[in-house]
């Protein structure tokens, strides 16, 4: 489903972020996403979803490489994908409900399906009744699961998630990946990055540890 | 085809939303834009109103020529059989000293004006009356070959006060096409740099959704429909404040005419100076908002 073939992701100003990775991410799979601060796991994730371009090799979605899509295509391939960044990107100028349905209006979807879609993305993350609430006002938790409905809402095949657990402690990050292996077993594909490898050995999934751009065993 | 009407309803409502967001500044800004249409508008009515009288007024192009009191008085009959065949003239005719002499006298109701002269002080005069059609600068040229003509004392052009209004009319065009063409920049870049400001205060949202797979065309669409609803709304104002102008001056202006013996009012802007006015600012508008569209979201990715 995600193939990347001799990655290279050198930034502006000469540094190499990633270096020369091959891997395959299977449809359906749960993979960890493992390293310290600064190993690459944020690159890694905006190379897959085309937010960043790859300086060598070829990043494929479905076959499709994401860095010759046209700037008219690129967004449709987006949507695929269900993104939760890193710095969350919460839009503090509207309430929860209007943060949550933003992927629906982008789509032009709308009306009484759209609400009832918000409000079940909103339930799955156990944020029901906070639909108008401003979400300056939710705890580091409940921010994050509203970033998760987000991602959600339009029912993605593809979810990458940049450091859900950072900042949470153990029984709210274990909440979080509990929700996501329930994702899981819908069949959606997950791409989970942190840097805080001993959560997800309880889950004994497929883990890929990043170090300075590169692959350790 | 649902599906289009669907995103541009979304996207006027969020405009519309946007709108009631910042009542104060999107105010001040349609109120900045009603005024620049309202500069050239009501130039634009000044001078038609004006115009459309201008070219009512009988005015009828005359030159009178007086000829040299000593002037054989063949070469007057033969100058006279000259002008006759003229094809610009509607007519000539001959206004012997004396006839020149009874006429003032009937005019002033004196019968004896010439008590303590000598003899008629008067001279021969030929009054020519121009075609409508005749352009101006046609009579200017005949009355100076009239005034050089060596048995000419004078000629004088009766119709230079209309003439006057003509340049002046032709200049108040010039200077309007000016103003528009200044405002008409300003707008533009009034627009450009609210747009600006707007993309700027905005910046988070318009990040997120195209991280999130928003298109140009969805990113840009409420921008080119706040410029459109502003162009509109400050085209609407520009005739309203024209309007509310003409229909506050128009008595003094009536009293003014009047005294000077005639029927005058400035005109209202009609549908059809709405609607250019209208038409214009949006167009301007929207090339402000698409130019800084252009310029300011092309850095997201
Ligand atoms: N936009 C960027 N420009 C330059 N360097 C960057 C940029 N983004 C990340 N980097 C650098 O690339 C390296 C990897 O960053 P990142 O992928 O964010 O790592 P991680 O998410 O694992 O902490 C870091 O050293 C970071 O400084
Ligand atoms: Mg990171």
């Amino acid at each position: 489903m995600i193939q990347f073939q001799q990655v290279t992701k050198r930034y502006p100003g000469g540094f190499e972020a990633v270096k020369n990775l091959s891997f395959e991410i299977q449809s359906g799979e749960l993979l960890f996403l493992a390293g310290h601060s600064g190993a690459g796991k944020s690159t890694l994730l905006k190379l897959i979803a085309g937010i960043e371009k790859p300086t060598a090799g070829a990043v494929l979605v479905n076959g499709q490489n994401v860095a010759r899509l046209s700037r008219t295509s690129l967004p449709y391939v987006r949507r695929h994908f269900g993104l939760i960044f890193q710095d969350h990107k919460i839009l503090f100028d509207r309430n929860v409900y209007e943060n949550v349905k933003l992927p629906l209006d982008i789509t032009g979807f709308n009306g009484m399906e759209a609400k009832r879609r918000v409000l079940a993305a909103l339930d799955k993350v156990g944020l029901s009744g906070k639909e108008k609430l401003n979400p300056i006002s939710l705890s580091g938790g409940e921010q994050q699961r509203l970033c998760i409905a987000r991602a959600v809402v339009h029912r993605p095949a593809i979810l990458l998630a940049d450091e859900p657990t950072a900042n949470l402690d153990r029984d709210n990050a274990h909440d979080i990946l509990e929700l996501f292996k329930s994702f899981h077993q819908v069949g959606v594909t997950l791409v989970i990055s942190a840097h805080d490898e001993t959560l997800m050995a309880d889950y004994g999934r497929r883990i890929l540890r990043l170090k300075n751009g590169q692959f350790t065993a | 085809m649902k599906h289009w009407l669907r995103l541009h309803g979304l996207a006027i409502a969020r405009t519309i939303k946007a709108l009631l967001r910042h009542p104060f500044s999107n105010g001040m800004n349609l109120l900045v834009i009603g005024i620049a249409g309202a500069f050239p508008l009501a130039l634009y009515m000044v001078i038609s109103s004006v115009a459309g009288v201008a070219q009512k007024l009988p005015v009828e192009p005359q030159i009178s020529v007086f000829l040299k009191t000593d002037a054989p008085a063949e070469a007057g009959q033969s100058l006279y059989k000259q002008l006759q065949g003229h094809t610009e003239l509607q007519q000539v005719r001959f206004v012997p000293r004396d006839q020149a002499l009874k006429d003032m006298q009937s005019a002033v109701g004196v019968d004896d004006l010439l008590a303590g002269l000598d003899n008629n002080p008067l001279p021969d005069a030929i009054v020519l009356k121009a075609k409508l059609s005749t352009p101006a600068l046609q009579l200017e040229r005949l009355q100076k070959e009239l005034a050089a003509n060596p048995i000419v004392d004078s000629a004088q052009l009766d119709s230079a006060w209309a003439q006057r209004l003509q340049h002046l009319l032709s200049l108040g065009q010039t200077l309007l096409q000016a103003v528009v063409v200044l405002l008409a920049v300003a707008l533009v870049l009034l627009t450009g740099n609210a747009i600006r400001m707007q993309i700027l205060t905005r910046h988070d949202e318009i990040e997120v959704a195209k991280l999130i797979g928003a298109t140009d065309a969805f990113i840009r669409r409420p921008f080119f429909y706040f410029a459109l609803s502003q162009g509109l709304l400050g085209g609407l104002i520009a005739c309203g404040i024209v309007a509310g102008g003409i229909y506050w001056l128009n008595p003094a202006v009536a009293d003014l005419a009047h005294a000077y013996g005639q029927q005058f009012t400035l005109q209202l802007p009609g549908p059809l100076e709405a609607g250019v006015v209208c038409g214009v600012t949006l167009l301007l508008c929207s090339s402000g908002a698409w130019l800084a569209v252009r310029k300011h979201l092309r850095k997201f990715h």
